[in-house]
């Protein structure tokens, strides 16, 4: 535990060093994203923004953030690491290299909440969004998160063996952002494609954050309608499957030496 | 003394996708004594990388095993991992974002150190390598050589028993190759590290090196301390000069001697079996007319052997 915990720190540091060698890049791309939702928001207002309207969006276009900073960080990143051998010093540590992927995976997660926090903010105040915090959010937020690693892990095993995987890493992030209800809810989608929608590795945990946060629902209530229950089956089992499958993909990447080919 | 690397029985078959198995390294086995600095030399696509990265746990072997200090690569990875320390080829090994001190800190704590055991040696590292001054800025902005030595300082900062360099000066300056060879003879010869080194500079393998080891085609064809490989051709070896030319003739008492012919005058060097077969050959260049210039025993560097036992194999 001791060793993990100054893993994920060290892990994180170098994470936060590294972002904010990248600050004004990642300050315009905050910007931009605020933009979109504004654009966004504009669109589905119909020209006309209606701000009690927005609360749902914006809780889900910030956990869809999320997920697309997890795709970002098992595709790029990990590729950009395997191009400079940064990922074989890495593999090289005595640490176990799942402990390793572990903490930057916390690291990623605690980096991109000072980013959602920063850009929720932004448009709560400039668009006057009414978004209530309620504390019962927190563990569906989590529980949600847990399958996002899992799918991010996933990512990261077909990085390993195919490296270039931007665009799979792109489309996962628009089919995400249009298909996880982040935007619209998936009730209002074509039947096949609402079904698929619900596969994604953070529809579920959108729904019920919504019920919670949004609509007030308590942690019994969504428990007791299934949910929750439903949610937590669907995170544990993209957790494991992504873990299974990162664990496959890293053995086959060190049985034909592709740890630091690109 | 004790074996710092065991090598035992290690093979490498990559299958590849039109089904014809590529074997990179065949039942390879070594010992390399703790203290000692291997070179591992052999041509591109030897299997040196690959055997490297096995001894690193980054390549998985299809057979046998590698120990580090009796720590099994794969079985016991946590410790045999402490004990190396790896600069690898054609990679940057380091975060250019960062700086030498951050770089420093971060793969310390990596390989599990801590405090201010970390960093009194990081800035020792650095103090020694010249970079103390410029331990704030980006590696990014530093130039190749620097960049190495950070690399070579990130590959030290645990103080590792054994280190493996691959190709540590490709793409180096004079300069900056002059101090890596420096470095590697101080963590060798003073600091009693075990020292692996891959290079294509014969010159610096034969200046550093207490053993070397060729492979070709995935197979050791020479094993053997720097002074014994030299050895080996050392007295068959002549550059014999003689005024006059041979017009392109090529008689089989040349017994195969490359022959330059320039300014009035022939050199024939190369390789004979005995002394018997020196005095026949000046006795056919009298017969010829043409008078005896110098006849010198020459000593062949490393790279003539090298270039010798891989043709041969």
């Amino acid at each position: 535990m001791y060793t993990a915990t100054l893993t994920t720190i060290n892990e994180m540091h170098k994470g936060i060093l590294i972002i904010w060698s990248y600050k004004f890049n990642m300050l315009m791309q905050l910007l931009s994203l605020a933009f979109i939702f504004i654009g966004i928001s504009y669109f589905m207002g119909g020209g006309e923004l209606q701000p009690e309207q927005l609360s749902s969006a914006l809780l889900g276009y910030m956990v869809w953030f999320y997920a697309a900073s997890a795709v970002s960080n098992m595709s790029w990143d990990l590729r950009e690491e395997t191009q400079v051998g940064t990922l074989e010093q890495m593999y090289m540590s005595p640490v176990r290299p799942a402990l390793l992927l572990l903490g930057r995976t916390i690291a990623n997660l605690l980096t991109t909440t000072v980013m959602v926090v920063l850009m929720g903010g932004i448009l709560v105040l400039a668009l006057g969004i009414p978004l209530q915090l309620r504390w019962e959010g927190l563990p569906i937020f989590v529980i949600t998160l847990v399958g996002l690693f899992g799918f991010g892990f996933m990512i990261g095993g077909a990085t390993l063996i195919f490296k270039h995987s931007e665009s799979l890493g792109n489309l996962f992030q628009n089919a995400l952002l249009f298909l996880n209800g982040a935007l619209l809810p998936v009730d209002r989608l074509p039947g096949w494609l609402e079904t698929f929608a619900l596969t994604m590795p953070t529809t579920q945990g959108i729904i019920v954050l919504r019920n919670v946060m949004i609509d007030g629902q308590s942690l019994g209530a969504v428990w007791a309608d299934g949910s929750l229950i439903w949610l937590i089956a669907h995170s544990l089992v993209y957790f494991i499957l992504g873990w299974t499958v990162f664990a496959y993909c890293e053995r086959i990447a060190k049985q034909r030496a592709l740890l630091g080919q690109y | 003394m004790s074996v710092a690397i065991e090598i035992d029985n290690l093979s490498k078959t990559y299958a590849k996708r039109n089904s014809v198995a590529v074997k990179a390294v065949d039942a390879l086995s070594l010992s390399i004594q703790t203290g000692q600095v291997l070179g591992f030399l052999g041509p591109n696509g030897a299997g040196k990388t690959t055997t490297i990265k096995m001894i690193c746990g980054l390549v998985q072997p299809s057979t046998g095993r590698v120990l580090l200090n009796d720590h099994d690569v794969l079985r016991a990875r946590r410790h045999a991992m402490r004990q190396i320390g790896v600069v690898l080829e054609g990679a940057r090994n380091i975060y250019w974002r960062l700086s030498s001190w951050q770089n420093l800190m971060y793969f310390g704590r990596l390989k599990g150190c801590r405090g201010k055991s970390l960093k009194q040696r990081a800035q020792q590292l650095l103090t020694e390598l010249d970079l103390w001054e410029r331990r704030n800025d980006p590696v990014g902005t530093f130039s190749r050589g620097m960049q190495q030595k950070v690399a070579i300082a990130s590959a030290l900062i645990a103080d590792p028993p054994i280190v493996l360099l691959d190709e540590p000066t490709l793409g180096l300056d004079v300069q900056a190759a002059r101090t890596v060879k420096l470095w590697v003879n101080r963590l060798a010869h003073e600091q009693g590290k075990t020292v692996v080194l891959t290079t294509h500079q014969l010159d610096m393998a034969e200046e550093l090196c207490d053993r070397i080891a060729i492979m070709r085609q995935g197979q050791l064809i020479a094993d053997q301390p720097v002074s014994e490989l030299l050895g080996v051709f050392q007295q068959e070896f002549y550059q014999i000069r003689v005024r006059g030319h041979l017009n392109g003739h090529r008689p089989q008492w040349l017994n195969g001697m490359e022959v330059t012919e320039e300014n009035g005058e022939s050199l024939l060097s190369g390789a004979l079996q005995s002394q018997e077969e020196l005095y026949d050959l000046i006795g056919h260049m009298r017969g010829l007319g043409l008078p005896l210039v110098s006849v010198l025993r020459t000593e062949p560097d490393l790279e003539e052997i090298f270039v010798r036992l891989v043709e041969e194999h």
